[in-house]
């Protein structure tokens, strides 16, 4: 009946793990939390680094590309400006939804629909000249919003998984873009299967240094109204709450059917903005390459960012920088694209394990 | 595998235990801070074999953290553990277990799904799940033969009762082989009957040459069962006390530093039926029908209070009182709000109806939020605080600094500190505040001094008093028919979805417990 018992080794013999405690953490202030996270980026940067330097690329070489041509070279910065500010879109309209606790995994859907939205403007002549960018904007973000109809009402109506329904439009959004393209709106000069190329005045307007476009002030412009409506305003107080604790929120009188309502139309209208300016900022034209994996970029934006729009920004820039260092890693060390791909999750992955110190608190025990 | 025999039991019983044997536990200068608070101010603790021993005191007193520090859950900050008369170190759960330490936490930590025994295994998982599974099987049926429980092993946890829910943590850490249990509040939702049969299966354990720690703060448990009772205030030991030597009085004054008794006091002012039900009747998903029949009249200025063994509707009522479920057939009728029958929640709330919910952490605070968000969402969507465009901070901050002031919501060092951070009563004492700032008809409270202490569940009673003075409809449901008594000015008795009698204040206690039990 007796076991012996086995207890804990004593102080002297502990090994240097043993000495390492567990704890839950019930609180930890915003800037810990931040550097943490920081923390997460470095590590998750230097095992990049370490991967590159395996596939040949020497240290000094990751290091120039990484950091000396990206920060010096306004070409390059430009580069990571223009194609970030898409990403800032689209990582707001996945934390738009996501503070609402409505998982719009079809952000892509969206950015499609909005492309097609601005693009169906832009091809039939819709309005006057000078109204017509904006009327494009206005285009895109309603086909963005009517691409949610249909999952939003199964949600509301029949408790249908948004998941599930919203990951599935994007796969009807992407063939019927191809049938667009390579269809009717195929380009009658080049007969390429992507739109034809819209007038001057149907895109957006250069800032005038480098290749930076409007993009990047619409995405500034958006994160500021995206900070106010979370942190300033009643609606985002009250969506606060709904984040938090649904049912309660419900319990106290917060209608939790129309914020739901509200964030997710407003979250599609943003993915659909991103549609419009992806393809009157950077291709002018609606093109089938451009939409390929901006929407889920815009669900791990809004992830590793928590729905922050700050971080919003600086997730953006981090991905943008990634894949602007990693267009010359593949044009001038032949490293395959794959590897790209593979640093951004390996990112992604070490920020999301940083969460566990967030959450927990290791002690040492002397 | 050693489910009920201590180390050395053979001499527990003959000698006074700890004479001859070192304490099963021993706590000397323990230091725990949280942030800057300090929880644990160089506490002393003794457990020896053998013993049931409580460790009494409010809120927030620190018991809780103490138990988490011999459960391994915290690490102190200071102080020395020693177990069995060996110095230790317990720096996690698994050192706990090792140590045969087990501890029972308020909030149960099994997977609704999963069977009993299923929870049983995944606590002490063993090299195969179908070689665990006979094997655990037959020690916990054992275990649970030895100390008199009865519960099927076999069924999926989310449709066992709470007080065989409890029984399958208990029996999780007996498997483990403790012989050191820890009970954290353990009858604070149980009834009085299944609470002793409870206590039963403590005394065997502890006949059996185990220890147990009955962490409570309800006197008379302590002074019933325990062979010993420690008292802890403010994060302090206050004394180690036997039961035998103090009263009742003394020990509350030991534990709140002063002497708190509450007396009955009438309604002088009950005016007209503010709220009216009328065959309230509900069937659930289940096809059972939850409330039947049910009508019921609540007069401003009056306390109503709906005495009953938990389960019997009284959870269906509130959801339908709130708006949050609606009820099959039936209406609601409030005075200035006509018939709300089914009305959404935020109806409900617009025509003033509070509510204290049972279930506050998930219905009435949203943990990870401050403090003062929490106090000021009833605020925020009646349109006060700041316009659409911005929520006034600043207002919300002193609106908030000053409720946590009046009604002495202790632990708040900011009101951006996490709701989570509060202790239960102080939770409590938070929703209060906020139910109670709205313009109310009728405010519900549904055991709204569970799991408090006694002075906390004062102030708490002091307040209901006071809405029903000022003219506010208040209901009151609770399992505690001594809170009942004590408040009501009519009492009504749930069993089984429908009201069985009514009583005029002051009932009689042996007939409103004859219509709880009996069978409607």
């Amino acid at each position: 009946m007796l076991d012996t018992v086995d207890i804990p080794r004593s102080r002297a013999r502990r090994g240097l793990i043993d000495r390492f405690n567990l704890e839950i953490r019930e609180h930890m202030p915003l800037e810990q939390q931040l550097l943490v996270v920081i923390g997460g980026v470095v590590v998750g940067l230097a095992i990049s680094s370490l991967l590159l330097v395996a596939a040949g690329v020497s240290l000094p070489d990751v290091y120039d590309e990484f950091v000396v041509e990206i920060f010096t070279n306004p070409r390059n910065i430009s580069s990571v400006l223009d194609y970030a500010s898409p990403l800032v879109v689209v990582g707001l309209s996945a934390a738009m939804a996501f503070k609402a606790r409505f998982w719009n995994i079809g952000i892509e859907g969206q950015l499609i629909f909005g492309g097609i939205g601005a693009t169906v403007v832009a091809n039939y002549d819709i309005g006057p000249p000078f109204l017509r960018l904006a009327l494009m904007a206005v285009f895109a973000i309603l086909f963005g919003m009517a691409w949610m109809a249909l999952p939003l009402f199964l949600k509301l109506k029949l408790q249908i998984n948004e998941i599930i329904s919203t990951l599935l439009m994007n796969y009807i959004a992407f063939d019927f873009l191809l049938h667009l393209l390579y269809g009717p709106w195929k380009d009658p000069a080049s007969g390429f299967p992507n739109s034809k190329l819209y007038d001057g005045f149907e895109q957006l307007p250069m800032l005038g240094w480098q290749d930076l476009n409007l993009a990047a002030v619409f995405a500034l412009v958006l994160v500021a109204g995206f900070a106010w409506l979370l942190g300033v305003s009643r609606f985002g107080f009250l969506l606060r709450f709904v984040h938090s604790n649904p049912r309660m929120a419900r319990a106290m009188g917060v209608r939790i059917g129309v914020f739901t309502l509200v964030a997710a139309l407003a979250s599609a209208g943003l993915a659909g903005f991103g549609g419009f300016v992806i393809s009157a900022g950077i291709a002018g034209r609606l093109t089938q390459s451009f939409f390929v994996g901006y929407g889920f970029s815009g669900i791990l934006i809004g992830f590793l960012a928590r729905n922050n729009p700050v971080g919003v920004v600086l997730f953006s820039l981090l991905i943008s920088i990634l894949m602007v260092a990693g267009q010359s890693l593949q044009v001038f060390y032949q490293i395959p694209f794959a590897m790209v791909q593979l640093m951004q999750a390996i990112i992604v992955i070490c920020v999301a394990a940083s969460e566990f110190f967030i959450r927990h608190r290791l002690r040492f025990v002397a | 595998m050693n489910v009920t025999v201590g180390q050395m039991h053979e001499g527990s019983r003959t000698v006074p235990s700890g004479l001859r044997e070192p304490p099963a536990v021993e706590l000397r200068g323990i230091v725990k801070t949280f942030g800057g608070f300090v929880a644990l101010d160089s506490v002393d603790f003794e457990l020896r074999r053998g013993e049931i021993h409580a460790l009494l005191g409010e809120n927030g007193a620190g018991k809780s953290s103490l138990m988490n520090i011999v459960a391994g859950i915290y690490t102190p900050d200071r102080g020395e553990i020693t177990v069995s008369g060996r110095p230790t170190v317990i720096s996690g759960p698994a050192d706990a277990r090792r140590l045969r330490i087990g501890m029972v936490h308020q909030h149960y930590k099994l997977v609704k799904p999963f069977s009993g025994i299923e929870n049983i295994v995944l606590a002490n998982p063993g090299r195969s799940y179908r070689d665990s599974m006979s094997r655990i099987l037959s020690l916990a049926e054992e275990a649970a033969r030895k100390i008199g429980f009865d519960v099927d092993l076999t069924r999926p946890v989310e449709t066992l009762s709470i007080p065989e829910q409890q029984r399958i943590e208990i029996l999780k850490t007996l498997v483990a082989g403790a012989s050191i249990i820890i009970l954290d509040e353990p009858t604070a939702v149980l009834t009085d009957e299944e609470g002793s049969r409870l206590f039963a299966a403590m005394r065997r354990l502890a006949e059996e040459g185990n220890s147990v720690v009955l962490v409570t703060h309800k006197l008379h448990e302590a002074l019933e069962h325990a062979d010993r009772i420690t008292v802890m205030r403010a994060g302090r030991v206050v004394r180690t006390v036997l039961p035998g030597e103090v009263t009742h009085t003394e020990l509350t004054t030991m534990i709140v530093g002063s002497n708190v008794v509450e007396l009955p006091e009438r309604s002088s002012r009950i005016g007209r039926a503010v709220l009216k039900v009328r065959s309230a009747s509900r069937r659930n998903h289940d096809g059972l029908d939850v409330l039947r029949d049910l009508s019921f009249d609540v007069r401003t200025g009056e306390i109503y209070g709906l005495a009953g063994i938990g389960g019997n509707g009284q959870g269906e009522l509130v959801e339908a009182l709130t708006g949050l479920v609606p009820l099959s057939s039936g209406n609601v009728y409030i005075e200035g709000g006509g018939d709300v029958t089914n009305q959404p929640p935020h109806r409900m709330r617009a025509v003033g109806v509070g509510c204290i919910p049972a279930d506050r952490h998930s219905l009435a605070m949203a943990g990870d939020l401050p403090i003062g968000d929490n106090y000021s969402i009833g605020g925020v969507l009646a349109g006060r605080f700041g316009s659409a465009f911005k929520v006034n901070r600043r207002q919300i901050r002193s609106v908030t600094r000053a409720a946590v002031k009046r009604f002495e919501v202790m632990g708040v060092r900011s009101e951006r500190q996490k709701a989570a951070l509060l202790s239960g009563g102080n939770a409590q004492k938070l929703v209060i505040a906020r139910e109670f700032s709205a313009d109310l008809r009728i405010i519900i409270a549904h055991s709204p001094s569970r799991g408090l202490d006694v002075r906390a569940a004062a102030a708490v009673h002091e307040h209901l008093r006071h809405a029903r003075d000022n003219g506010v409809g208040v209901i009151l449901i609770s399992e505690d028919l001594d809170e009942i008594l004590l408040l009501a000015d009519r009492i009504g008795v749930m069993n089984r979805g429908r009201i069985v009698a009514e009583f005029e204040a002051p009932g009689d206690r042996h007939a409103i417990g004859k219509a709880m039990i009996g069978h409607a």
